[in-house]
């Protein structure tokens, strides 16, 4: 098992850090019970690993609540939060009427900042007003929230930062689970991974417990996680193992698209890779691609689980078959930069001219007058190349 | 960037002209002026709202960390891991509470002092 699962806390008492943080946190439970809060709900803070999510289930062992975890990457719209919380309330009144029983109840919604306010129907709002009923407590976490993009939430909920961990902390934890599993650790592995794992509990845990099998802590000292786009190419390159390539992938959730596009190039350039197999990769590439466009498009990130597996096969493959990633910059990765930026500038330009000419604004030129013009002119092509080639000569 | 420390609920000065910086400062909640005497910041989340502000002058100011064991102040800079350690938070674990043999159980039951919950007879 796991160790991080084996020990993770079950109450606030054994949870390592963050003690004003987990402090501010039983103080606004309190309140909110008493009904004396000025905050409807509270906002969890901070980077991943640090103990967030383990907080709000141990909070809610500590005061007999029961916790409705809903992950923004499954409930971002309000209809969908709403069909969540609605069925929920029914099922707890059904089980008050056959049991006796009333559980109280703490939703918790995670990743908060995945929800964007734009995009998610209205998600950001449904949260903020199940807050605002007080009908449950109602605790948000975040790893980098906008303060302008999720501005309501700032003000409405009470903020609570959680930090990294001291390698002191982290040295007291490891020193708990040596105790807990009967390990004879030297210290000084100890007191190493502390100062490696950078403050990141959950990093610290598993480099431990990789330690008590033997494995050398300079080896397994790097987080899979954020890792920079250059250097997750050149590890999932060099994979030969399909667990491993897959835990790179859904470590780095963020980089997906990236990936993609680099191994389009990889994979189209490659001089050792067969032609029977470029076109079997690439059609896996472009299945990928769509299916993550969609994705993106729908907002149902409910699928990742499904796409990271049909990634991590396809570099798989590729690597199998002979792919390498030998450090080049695709071409898109400057387009994107270069390109864009002038494209940007010019269309803004040319949008303000014509816009001006037929005395409109360029918001309502860009809006309504252009793609009319598109249509027309996607229409009338052939009359339109007739003109130019009367007008111009060319 | 120049770094200052101070503690939590005492008064110290900002070696910088706030000007129209003064308003903004005195708005914060948690933070407070006496006049004659200087800012007292109250707590942690004050201190980042303040910081923000002064870090357009190039001023951080950081809090003096405190052992949650003995209440002592810690000095950062005799740490053996300052350089892997990001500084920023005002507890911590002085040394010779650390080499403390009794270390889990004492800080378990400080943190239950602390936080004012209930053991469990699991925890205890």
């Amino acid at each position: 098992m796991v160790w991080t699962e084996k020990h993770r806390p079950r109450s606030l008492n054994e949870i390592i850090g963050n003690e004003e943080a987990k402090l501010e946190l039983v103080r606004w439970l309190r309140n909110w019970e008493e009904g004396k809060s000025d905050f409807p709900g509270i906002l969890l803070v901070g980077p991943p690993g640090i103990g967030k999510t383990t907080a709000v289930h141990a909070l809610a062992n500590d005061f007999s609540y029961h916790v409705v975890e809903l992950n923004a990457s499954e409930y971002r719209t309000a209809e969908k939060i709403y069909e969540k919380l609605g069925s929920l309330g029914r099922s707890y009144t059904l089980e008050r009427y056959f049991t006796g029983r009333e559980r109280r109840i703490i939703v918790f919604f995670d990743e908060i900042d995945g929800i964007d306010p734009k995009e998610d129907r209205g998600g950001l709002d449904a949260v903020i007003e199940i807050a605002g009923k007080r009908d449950f407590p109602v605790v948000a976490a975040a790893n980098v929230p906008d303060p302008q993009k999720h501005k309501k939430l700032f003000e409405l909920f009470k903020v609570v930062e959680f930090r990294q961990l001291t390698p002191k902390h982290i040295i007291i934890l490891l020193k708990r689970i040596v105790e807990r599993e009967g390990l004879k650790i030297d210290y000084e592995i100890i007191k190493k991974i502390a100062e490696r794992a950078r403050g990141d509990a959950r990093l610290a845990i598993n480099m431990l417990q990789a330690a008590s099998l033997g494995i050398p802590v300079e080896s397994i000292s790097q987080s899979l996680e954020n890792l920079p786009l250059d250097e997750l190419l050149r590890r999932l390159s060099s994979s030969i193992s399909y667990y491993e390539i897959k835990q790179l992938i859904d470590a780095n959730s963020s980089l997906w698209e990236d990936v993609i596009y680099t191994y389009f190039d990889i994979i189209a350039r490659s001089p050792v890779l067969k032609f029977d197999a470029k076109i079997q990769l690439l059609d896996a590439l472009s299945k990928i691609d769509i299916y993550l466009g969609r994705m993106n498009k729908e907002r149902q990130f409910f699928y990742l689980r499904y796409l990271s597996h049909l990634i991590a096969w396809l570099i798989y493959n590729a690597n199998r078959s002979g792919a390498v990633y030998d450090g080049r910059i695709p071409e898109y990765r400057l387009y994107k930069f270069v390109f864009n930026r002038d494209a940007r500038e010019e269309f803004t330009e040319l949008s303000e001219a014509l816009g001006r000419s037929i005395h409109e604004s360029r918001r309502k030129f860009t809006l309504y007058t252009l793609p009319t013009f598109c249509k027309l002119v996607k229409r009338k092509y052939s009359k339109l190349c007739e003109w130019v080639k009367k007008v111009y000569g060319w | 960037m120049q770094y200052m420390k101070i503690r939590y609920g005492e008064t110290f000065s900002i070696p910088r002209r706030l000007g129209n910086l003064f308003r903004e400062v005195v708005r914060i909640k948690g933070v407070e002026y006496i006049k004659g005497k200087g800012f007292i910041v109250r707590d942690y989340y004050a201190l980042s709202n303040l910081n923000k502000i002064l870090a357009r002058l190039g001023l951080i100011l950081t809090p003096e960390v405190r052992c949650f064991i003995c209440g002592k102040y810690v000095d950062c800079e005799k740490c053996e891991f300052r350089n892997n350690c990001k500084r920023d938070v005002t507890i911590c674990i002085c040394d010779d509470c650390l080499n403390n043999k009794n270390i889990l159980n004492i800080y378990l039951a400080k943190q239950n002092k602390f936080l004012g919950l209930k053991l469990s007879s699991s925890q205890k």
